[in-house]
């Protein structure tokens, strides 16, 4: 239906497009997708010559462009643009009709025409043929403009990041409401976008572009599964990480800055050390290093005195830090699922969760500070 | 008070406004379309508009002799300016947007111009014609200089024979004319504004 030929353009001395070459089908959905300045758009303009390439042969129908006659060309091609651009001295009913009344259909068909399509976007015509662009909304704006494209039921629609200053939730229903149109008309449609996720939403093909070349055409589920560059991978980044991501573990997450002393320690040991590097409470492990319980400064400090044991070894007094040492602070293992530590952890009334090595050596803790931060990595995708 | 002199004054006013329509949005349009054309047409419009309205209507007065037609000629040249610049500005300031819509949709240049181009500038064309009514309202006063009559020959016969009356009379109808133009004009361009906008 659409078919470059080693198309080239460039502007002054920059290069636009380099030898670009690729064959849309009828009725295929493609979506032409890649950084700014990749030169989605100019391919796009080409098509119903807004930019003539510098060298190359662009086909349509198996008519070379180049011959046809611009303004005849462009009324068989529907045309959407992300400023929307209808005309404001018209009414939404006029704006619809203006390639039929160009193409001079009689004013019975073109009636009909601005009905049925109101209709397939649920905008009554009682309602809105007579109201003026400025009186209606921003997607519905958008909406009228792409049934202005359609109004004289062009064999192929051309949209250039038509829904790109619309809001999320307005775009996420034009974009429902196009791909129906699209599989009801059963028209050619290419649509350029830099977002990849409507990209992969849209398309039966995508084309992925980068500096004036094309990097990969490939269907959505393909090029998720096969990106054939990091570019492609990092601009799939989202659908990437998603569902199919193994489940996060402990050990992603767990700090592992912690100090631990002995069991054999003493009280007095304990207290300085925890001033020294400023926290509350240390991991205590038994002479084998494997994990025996945690000690915390609050029960140091309050019964620190009583829990007396002389053992005048090198001729100070010696308290041990046994009797404190507790061992109802909860712990999982290394590969304990994340999600599920975490609930532990908010459930007990511990600050925190030892992790543990299959050896019952301790490997680190998870704090709340952890949590957080897996939240924010989730949110945040990265 | 005359209402013949008010009359001729106004048919006056009105055939130079038609005339400076039929001139100066063609010259505006022009401008806009061809930009080696647009520089030319800017710089004689602006320098006619330097020329003092009463010599202006003298030296075409020489040329083509006294009355009517001299007076309105003279007029229009006058007060084309506004009207071929916000022409040529109102179609200049069409949203880049619109323009390409049209242009993808596979309008011609003169569909475009007709149906969407000037459509969305004449709110700003209004604003160059009420501007040049209301400059003709004044100016007209000289027509009387070469035989055209209107108001000014009121004032003038005050001036000569030293008669306040005619001279308050002249220059007071004057005023409210203008006025009574401008506002009325005013109130249709806010409303031309107001179902225009994008």
């Amino acid at each position: 239906m659409i078919r470059f030929e080693h198309v080239n353009k460039s502007y002054r001395n920059v290069t636009i497009l380099n030898d670009l070459s690729f064959e849309i089908n009828p009725g295929e959905f493609t979506v032409l997708v890649g950084p700014s300045g990749c030169g989605k758009t100019t391919t796009l303009k080409m098509i119903n010559r807004l930019i003539e390439p510098d060298s190359g042969d662009i086909y349509v129908n198996d008519r070379n462009i180049r011959d046809t006659d611009r303004i005849e060309l462009r009324r068989s091609i529907g045309y959407v643009i992300q400023q929307i651009g209808l005309f404001p001295n018209m009414t939404v009913a006029q704006n619809i009709a203006v390639v039929p009344k160009l193409l001079k259909y009689p004013k019975a068909a073109i009636d009909e025409t601005v009905h049925t399509l109101l209709d397939m976007v649920n905008m009554p015509y009682d309602a809105f043929a007579s109201k003026y662009p400025h009186q209606l909304s921003g997607g519905q704006q958008q909406r009228i403009g792409v049934l202005r494209a359609l109004a004289a039921s062009p064999p192929i629609i051309l949209m250039d990041e038509p829904f790109g200053a619309l809001d999320p939730m307005t775009r996420a229903s034009l974009q429902d409401e196009v791909k129906n149109l699209q599989q009801q008309l059963n028209k050619t449609f290419v649509f350029v976008t830099h977002d990849m996720d409507e990209a992969l939403d849209l398309a039966d093909k995508i084309i992925f572009m980068d500096k004036g070349g094309i990097v990969q055409i490939d269907s959505p589920e393909d090029m998720l599964e096969n990106p054939a560059t990091n570019l492609i991978r990092s601009f799939m980044k989202k659908r990437l990480a998603g569902p199919d991501q193994p489940p996060s573990l402990v050990r992603d997450f767990m700090r592992t800055d912690i100090h631990k002393v002995s069991r054999n320690r003493g009280v007095r040991e304990c207290i300085e050390l925890m001033a020294h590097v400023d926290i509350d409470s240390l991991i205590v492990t038994n002479l084998d290093k494997t994990y025996a319980g945690t000690i915390s400064i609050k029960d140091l400090k309050a019964d620190g005195k009583t829990g007396v044991i002389n053992t005048p070894e090198d001729g100070r007094p010696y308290r041990s830090s046994e009797p404190f040492i507790k061992t109802e602070t909860p712990n999982v293992r290394l590969n304990y699922d994340a999600k599920a530590c975490f609930d532990v952890l908010l459930e007990s009334d511990s600050r925190y969760i030892v992790v543990l090595t299959p050896e019952d050596r301790v490997a680190g803790i998870v704090t709340n500070t952890s949590v957080a931060k897996a939240l924010a990595d989730a949110f945040w995708n990265n | 008070m005359n209402p013949a002199l008010i009359l001729e004054h106004l048919l006056i006013v009105l055939l130079t406004v038609i005339a400076t329509i039929v001139v100066g949005l063609p010259l505006g349009v022009l401008a806009y379309l061809s930009p080696s054309a647009r520089r030319p047409i800017i710089w004689a419009v602006e320098i006619l508009q330097t020329i003092p309205a009463l010599a202006l209507l003298g030296l075409i007065m020489v040329v083509a002799g006294a009355g009517k037609a001299t007076v309105v000629a003279g007029l229009t040249l006058y007060s084309m300016l506004p009207v071929m610049h916000n022409t040529y500005l109102g179609l200049s300031e069409v949203s880049p947007a619109i323009k390409e819509a049209a242009v993808g949709m596979g309008m011609t240049s003169f569909h475009r111009l007709v149906n969407v181009e000037l459509p969305i500038a004449f709110p700003v064309i209004f604003t160059g014609i009420r501007i040049a009514t209301v400059t003709a309202i004044g100016v007209a006063v000289f027509a009387n200089a070469v035989g055209g009559g209107g108001l000014g020959s009121m004032i003038a016969r005050g001036i000569h024979t030293q008669n306040m009356r005619l001279i308050l009379y002249g220059t007071l109808s004057l005023m409210v004319m203008a006025i009574l133009f401008d506002s009325v004009m005013a109130c249709i361009e806010t409303r031309l504004h107001r179902h225009r906008r994008s």
